[in-house]
């Protein structure tokens, strides 16, 4: 370039011009207005784990700036992890999604589009869908960790309106077996107590949960607990030594799928040495075979001899002793209060609901239930899974406030409800999550709407339903507050949503708690709370299908304000007309009680007096429990009036050993199962977008048993192969002594390609609860290459 | 300038600078550059006789699968060319791959548990499960030798001098950043401030 000496001259006049003014801006001045300002903070739930913590988020002008814990909540007490801490974060992420995209093929790349164009596609392609393939080519797959009024307004819209029960969520892939497990031995949905309960335990039998990971906050209750008392005893049962073992005084190694063995054994040295509770049986127990087959105490006493604690530790692989079952039993059933405690250990199994059964049957034979400090007590992975899936209606075989969806009643019910006409709600339960997704392999669902999960990366044997996802065949609408793997593969419209405290609503937690959320801050310009797409959505479908029921759903909520108003009106509606007179009564909790509490209510909850105590902290007991004092049948203290069980009973089940699907054998050498981190949250589109929780875990690791290492030369870092029958993986290794001989373990929140590990995991179902077997497969490992430096990986 | 003016002069200049030590460590062209999590690494010898050891040659950097070591450049006065590891930007992961390439045995061949490139500190004042209701276990999962080098202690973690290798893992994971780049643990390279032993 040529300069002249005067253009030179020019400019570095105007350079130094532009510079002084420069020093001039008052910048300074914004970050002391910005000091100025107070921080006010605004009551919450966590949107994390389902331990349902309160916080609070900090905003200053505006903008969020902390979370902290509030200390008067009975949940978490003040307590946070470091997920909880940070995912304020998120809020004003440079990834958040703020226009509609839209792409007709998706090969195609997005284009944006405006919010009326996004609604009137979405809209066309479900009523065009219904119109030419019937009203079971449409799906909608939620989650849990959508919002009580989102999943239960997504639900009306799809049974009320486009009259199919394909209303289906990935609570399914992690608690189906617990529901199955309460329907059956409690004959009601949700466990009996709750956290209460840790600080009156005696006894912890910790079984497939590694709570010091994924339920951080709920294992520092379990820890003060054993720490203020030494007495207490903490049993720990998993094939991995996790950090949850740390705090045991007894733990059980076996290998992976032999726990109902163990649990079968516990029960026959509980009856061998008569350590069980005779009057408890006597006046509360029924036993059965099969749904129809009642049988007796005798003949279930009899079915437990294959299960002698020597035959039950050759079984498990002989890391425990026959004397380590019997001294477990011992404490279990003499202790003054056992608190059992799970999670996907065992629901995500084949044999899931058997697993629950014997758990529920230990505390029923030994009578550690209903009692202080003793139940058996599922805990659950998302903040909303209990509140708004289960309770809310979001599973295919259940409606609102826990109607099954076969039962004439029940639908009448909840159709005169929402003033639609009788019949209106198919009698058919919908397909279930792997069923919906056979089907889009098969392209029989030809629309389908997919609410804040990423399904490309959690289901299991993701790359057999990946195939369908990315065909056209499926119009996809995904609605989320970031790119995700399934926005990338599957979406045909990309709606950009509200995150937690940019909308208002009541999340449900573990112990039958819920909690609201108001709306503190506003959403990134052109992100939408998931209520009002909905409502407008519904709008536009009645139209284009002409079909005025679809406007009768969505009439109570025309006009109201998006923020507050109307998923209070929604609230309203739920709470008040269908939980009401079922055991998961709402009807006295309300908004304003909610606002009101520092944590929540515990269902059941009839009147605003009683909620406002926080309801219910354990369930059946008379003098506890309003519904059992209302419903009972005799003058026992206490009343199973669930609507499971006809004869108000608890019934123990006859649940034999039985193997996972897939066993190790020559070709495929090794248990696989996978598990989480403390630092990560399910596909990491949220925590992989926090550096402080990403650079603690950037990528998955296998981790191995340093005497299998040794056989296989395998050094700490390799970069080692993991193939099953279904895919492949690689990412480096982790000699630990955690997994037993035999078992290698992953982690799953991983989004690379390489390092997906639901590629290689098993989609075998449990045929009752239908939730597929995760944790157990078997696959074979080889080292491909020395350390290599991994990049994290996030879409 | 004549050749014995010259000699004056920087005799002179010489003088000064040993006379006055903390001048020329201060300049840094003398100073070793290895401080809180900068470390050298795994089997380093003393930072006395470092400079005068390792020959520059850079194989250890080449090595490295993980780009853990880096040269410093000619900011480092003496120290120009040598390895250091910078914990919270990239730590060691012990694979000990430059240990047994060292040409020289500046980099002296030992086991990863034998390994001393400092030891982690926690500062009690920042971090976050010390100071108050955060549950964070960063350090303590990260930490290659859990259990001995690192444990809780009611959720609180404390560091065991006699196993910690000093690889920086922790420091790198730790979620609490403060203003002047450090951690709420930190790297300090005790070892290498020791002196050798001439027999």
């Amino acid at each position: 370039m040529v300069q002249t000496r005067r253009d030179f001259l020019k400019r570095t006049a105007a350079l130094s011009a532009a510079s002084y003014l420069g020093i001039l801006l008052p910048f300074k001045d914004v970050g002391n207005a910005l000091a100025a300002d107070e921080t006010t903070w605004h009551r919450g739930s966590c949107r994390l784990c389902g331990t349902g913590c309160r916080l609070e988020l900090g905003v200053k002008s505006g903008l969020p700036v902390a979370l902290r814990g509030v200390p008067q909540s009975r949940t978490n007490m003040g307590y946070l992890c470091m997920k909880g801490m940070h995912f304020w974060k998120l809020m004003n992420h440079a990834d958040r999604l703020t226009t509609p995209l839209y792409r007709a093929k998706k090969s195609d790349k997005f284009k944006k589009i405006s919010w009326d164009e996004a609604m009137n596609i979405a809209a066309d392609k479900f009523a065009s869908a219904v119109k030419e393939h019937g009203n079971n080519s449409v799906a909608y797959y939620g989650s849990g960790q959508a919002l009580t009024e989102e999943t239960y307004l997504f639900q009306k819209i799809f049974r009320g309106g486009l009259q199919t029960n394909n209303v289906e969520g990935n609570p399914r892939l992690c608690m189906a077996s617990a529901v199955g497990g309460y329907m059956t031995s409690f004959g009601a949905d949700e466990p009996i107590g709750g956290y209460a309960d840790i600080e009156k335990a005696d006894c912890f039998f910790i079984i497939g949960s590694n709570m010091a990971e994924a339920h951080p906050v709920i294992f520092r209750r379990v820890m003060r607990r054993k720490l203020d008392n030494p007495k207490v005893t903490v049993i720990n049962a998993d094939p991995r030594i996790s950090l949850t073992s740390r705090i045991a005084d007894i733990h059980l190694q076996f290998n992976p799928g032999t726990d109902l063995a163990l649990l079968n054994a516990l029960a026959y040295v509980i009856i061998d040495e008569k350590l069980h509770n005779e009057q408890f049986i006597n006046d509360y127990v029924t036993f059965k075979k099969s749904k129809g087959d009642t049988i007796d105490f005798e003949e279930y006493k009899k079915s437990l001899v294959d299960y002698t604690p020597e035959k039950a530790a050759t079984i498990m692989g002989g890391k425990v002793t026959a004397d380590q079952i019997r001294e477990v039993a011992r404490k279990f059933a003499t202790s003054k209060g056992t608190l059992s405690m799970w999670t996907m250990g065992l629901n995500q199994r084949k044999q899931g609901v058997w697993a629950n059964n014997l758990v529920h049957n230990l505390h029923i034979l030994t009578g550690q239930l209903l009692k202080e400090g003793a139940d058996s007590l599922s805990l659950t992975g998302q903040p909303n899974a209990c509140g708004g899936v289960r309770e809310g209606g979001g599973l295919c075989h259940i409606l609102p406030g826990h109607r099954p969806v076969e039962k004439e009643a029940m639908r009448n019910q909840v159709e005169e409800a929402w003033g639609i006409p009788k019949g209106r709600i198919p009698a058919e339960p919908g397909l279930h999550t792997m069923a919906m997704f056979s089907a889009v392999n098969e392209g029989k669902i030809k629309a389908m709407w997919i609410n804040c999960t990423s399904p490309a990366q959690s289901l299991p044997n993701c790359n057999k339903y990946n195939k369908g996802l990315a065909k056209d065949d499926t119009f996809v609408v995904c609605t989320d507050i970031f790119p995700t793997l399934t926005t990338e593969l599957a979406a045909n419209l990309v709606l950009p949503t509200a995150f937690h405290f940019e909308k208002t609503g009541v999340y449900g937690c573990t112990e039958r708690r819920s909690q609201i959320t108001r709306k503190a801050i506003n959403p990134p310009k052109g992100a939408k709370p998931e209520v009002e797409i909905v409502r407008d959505w519904a709008t536009l479908l009645a139209k284009k299908l002409n079909d005025p029921v679809i406007d009768q759903c969505i009439k109570p909520f025309i006009g109201l304000e998006p923020e507050y108003a109307l998923p209070k009106a929604i609230w309203e509606e739920y709470s008040q007309k269908l939980t009401k007179g079922r055991d998961s009564d709402l009807s006295g909790a309300p908004y304003e009680v909610l606002e009101g509490m520092y944590d929540g209510v515990q269902w059941p909850a009839p009147t605003v007096e009683y909620a406002k105590t926080g309801g219910t902290v354990k369930k059946f007991v008379r003098g506890m429990d309003p519904l059992a004092e209302k419903l009972k049948t005799d003058d026992k203290p206490y009343q199973f009036y669930g609507a499971g069980h006809p004869d108000h009973k608890l019934w123990v089940w006859m649940r034999p050993q039985a193997n996972p699907e897939e066993m190790p054998d020559a070709d495929y050498p090794f248990y696989l199962s996978t598990g989480r981190i403390i630092d990560h949250w399910h596909t990491m589109s949220m925590t992989g977008r926090i550096p402080e929780l990403l650079r603690a875990n950037p990528y998955s690791y296998i981790e191995i048993n340093p005497k299998d290492a040794t056989r296989l030369g395998i050094k700490p870092g390799d970069m080692i192969e993991i193939t099953s029958r279904r895919g492949t993986n690689i990412m480096p290794a982790k000699v630990y002594e955690g997994p037993i001989e035999g078992m290698v373990f992953a982690y799953w929140h991983d989004q690379h390609p390489d390092r997906m590990i639901n590629k290689v995991t098993m989609d075998a179902i449990d045929p009752g609860s239908k939730e597929p077997e995760f944790k157990i497969c078997a696959c074979k490992i080889k080292k491909v290459s020395g350390p290599q430096a991994l990049k994290p990986y996030v879409v | 300038m004549k050749r014995r003016e010259f000699l004056k002069k920087s005799g002179a200049a010489l003088c000064m600078i040993t006379a006055m030590p903390e001048i020329a460590f201060s300049k840094g062209l003398l100073k070793s550059p290895v401080t809180t999590n900068r470390l050298r690494p795994p089997g380093a010898v003393p930072e006395e006789i470092f400079a005068g050891k390792c020959i520059r040659c850079g194989r250890c950097v080449e090595v490295c699968p993980y780009r853990s070591i880096r040269l410093l450049d000619i900011r480092a006065g003496i120290f120009t060319g040598t390895p250091i590891i910078a914990a919270e930007e990239v730590p060691c992961y012990l694979c000990m791959k430059c240990v047994l390439i060292c040409p020289t045995g500046t980099l002296r061949r030992i086991s990863q548990e034998q390994t001393r490139m400092g030891m982690a500190v926690v500062n009690r004042h920042r971090c976050y499960t010390w100071e108050g209701s955060i549950i964070c276990r960063t350090c303590f999962d990260v930490c290659p030798y859990k259990g001995s080098a690192i444990i809780l202690d009611e959720l609180r973690p404390i560091i065991k001098g006699d196993h910690c290798v000093g690889c920086g893992i922790c420091t790198h994971a730790c979620p609490v950043t403060a203003e002047d780049g450090s951690k709420a643990i930190n790297i300090e390279p005790i070892y290498s401030r020791e002196t050798v032993q001439w027999k």
